[in-house]
């Protein structure tokens, strides 16, 4: 299976992509979870910690700095640049920009490409998109799965999020994510903007707050935190495909 | 304005937008994100259903975007640029339609024309321009806000926006001239600023407090300024258009 988190910045995909890899490693799936934002963190919230999420070589710097040898396969490549997460999930960095004038990224390895070319294989691939929509247009059908949008109760990020579900929803499975509900109030919001869609509610928790805070990850801290335990039911449900509409 | 997706980038720039131009300066606010923020923190409403830069663009013969004959970044300005309060006039790339950027390629295009323009067009001099700039590294990297002489990394006290903050200012810090200061937001107490500090590695220019009344603003999407203009987080950000002024 492979799935694909899409949201605002902000809005959370970085902790539901982590935290869901997490579970399902758990539960005994194999799981690689690709960080396809060029500003990658998804090595913080599986609980790689903050400094070591930053010695991780992307797959496209390692690539071009001449690392591999030949015509390298997108497997050769995750074996080559991918670290060991906790609980046996494989974490592989796509891209990072990190100087000035880092070259046209539309040449070279391409998050895009590694999410399109990455077989499941009886694993679960777990796909941390960028922010904002532009991964989301570029997704094709079969590149995953299922999409899940990850929205909150700001006017901004339902926006996005009424955006993302539209344009995933002509190509794939689309699972959304009521994420930071603290009230009937900020539900009702979500459910305004993007009406007739069954809502996954994560509620706003203080476990993962915290977790955000220290650069941990949420499951490490407290795995039964009411936001932590409405994940781990994301991963079962995920598991248990197939995917309901 | 850079920083980390939901650091709040578009609430400072707009109420920074709104604290100049309530000083007396002339201002431009640049929206260059493809997705909704800026005019809804500026007060200006939700966005056009279609970029008014489009009208700019045309297509050469090779089938490439162009900006029409005739129009320069002040002519773009005046043209196409939308009103917004106090006097900010507010030009945008335009937002990601459903249907792909297709159709919004030819403002995206003319935008960075103008943008790449601003800096040598001196009717501008004496404005104060506000980018907010697309989440991450990406568009600072590539130069994509030439007029910029600084750089506000907004960072929050968590660890990954600390950390996409200071990816960011050692990006910023190699483009000549540019300087970069980080401005955290949604801080509870001094021990939030120090945790951001300390996580960043150098001190903030600003310390813009966690605010109930941002917070509801942010909810129902309209201006912090006008929806809680005597809250603590405006006060400091008329602080820090301050403390840049100064130096």
């Amino acid at each position: 299976m492979k799935i694909a988190v899409a949201g605002k910045g902000g809005a959370g995909k970085t902790t539901v992509s982590g935290t869901v890899a997490r579970a399902l490693a758990r539960a005994g799936h194999s799981v690689l979870a690709l960080d396809a934002d060029a500003n990658p963190m998804l090595g913080v919230s599986l609980g790689v910690g903050p400094e070591q999420t930053e010695l991780l070589l992307g797959v496209r710097q390692g690539v071009e700095a001449g690392e591999v040898e030949h015509e390298p396969t997108v497997e050769g490549m995750v074996e080559r640049f991918g670290a060991d997460a906790p609980d046996g999930v494989r974490l592989v960095v796509a891209n990072r920009i990190e100087t000035e004038n880092p070259g046209c990224q539309c040449c070279g390895v391409s998050p895009d490409q590694l999410l399109r070319e990455l077989e499941d294989g009886g694993r679960t691939v777990i796909c941390d998109l960028e922010a904002g929509l532009g991964t989301v247009l570029r997704l094709a059908p079969g590149n995953a799965d299922v999409v899940l949008v990850v929205a909150n109760p700001t006017a901004k990020a339902l926006e996005v999020a009424r955006r993302a579900v539209a344009i995933a929803a002509d190509k794939t499975e689309v699972i959304v994510l009521a994420n930071r509900v603290r009230d009937d109030a900020d539900l009702e919001a979500i459910a305004a903007a993007i009406p007739d869609r069954e809502l996954i509610v994560i509620p706003e928790d203080a476990t993962i707050a915290r977790a955000d805070r220290d650069g941990l990850a949420p499951i490490d801290l407290d795995p039964y935190s009411p936001g932590v335990q409405a994940l781990v039911a994301l991963a079962d449900r995920l598991a248990g495909a197939p995917v309901p509409a | 304005m850079v920083g980390k997706g939901g650091a709040g980038k578009s609430v400072i720039s707009g109420t920074m937008a709104r604290v100049l131009a309530r000083d007396g300066s002339r201002v431009l606010a640049l929206d260059s994100d493809l997705l909704p923020g800026l005019s809804l923190s500026l007060g200006a409403g939700p966005d056009p259903p279609e970029p008014p830069l489009r009208e700019a663009a045309e297509k050469d013969e090779d089938g490439r975007w162009r900006l029409k004959k005739g129009i320069g970044p002040v002519r773009a300005v005046r043209r196409y640029a939308t009103d917004a309060p106090d006097g900010i006039r507010l030009l945008q790339c335009g937002k990601t339609p459903r249907e792909g950027l297709e159709p919004i390629m030819g403002a995206v295009n003319a935008f960075y024309r103008v943008v790449h323009r601003l800096e040598r067009a001196r009717t501008f001099d004496d404005w104060a321009l506000v980018g907010d700039l697309p989440a991450g590294p990406r568009q600072v990297a590539f130069g994509w806000a030439p007029y910029a002489q600084t750089f506000v990394a907004v960072v929050q006290p968590t660890a990954q926006s600390a950390l996409a903050a200071r990816r960011v200012v050692r990006v910023a810090r190699m483009r000549e001239g540019a300087r970069a200061v980080l401005v955290a937001n949604r801080v509870t107490g001094p021990a939030d600023v120090r945790h951001v500090e300390k996580l960043v590695g150098e001190s903030v220019l600003a310390a813009v407090p966690a605010d109930e009344g941002v917070a509801r603003a942010e909810r129902l999407g309209i201006a912090p300024i006008d929806h809680a203009p005597a809250s603590p987080a405006v006060a400091e950000i008329e602080r820090l258009v301050a403390a840049l002024a100064g130096g």
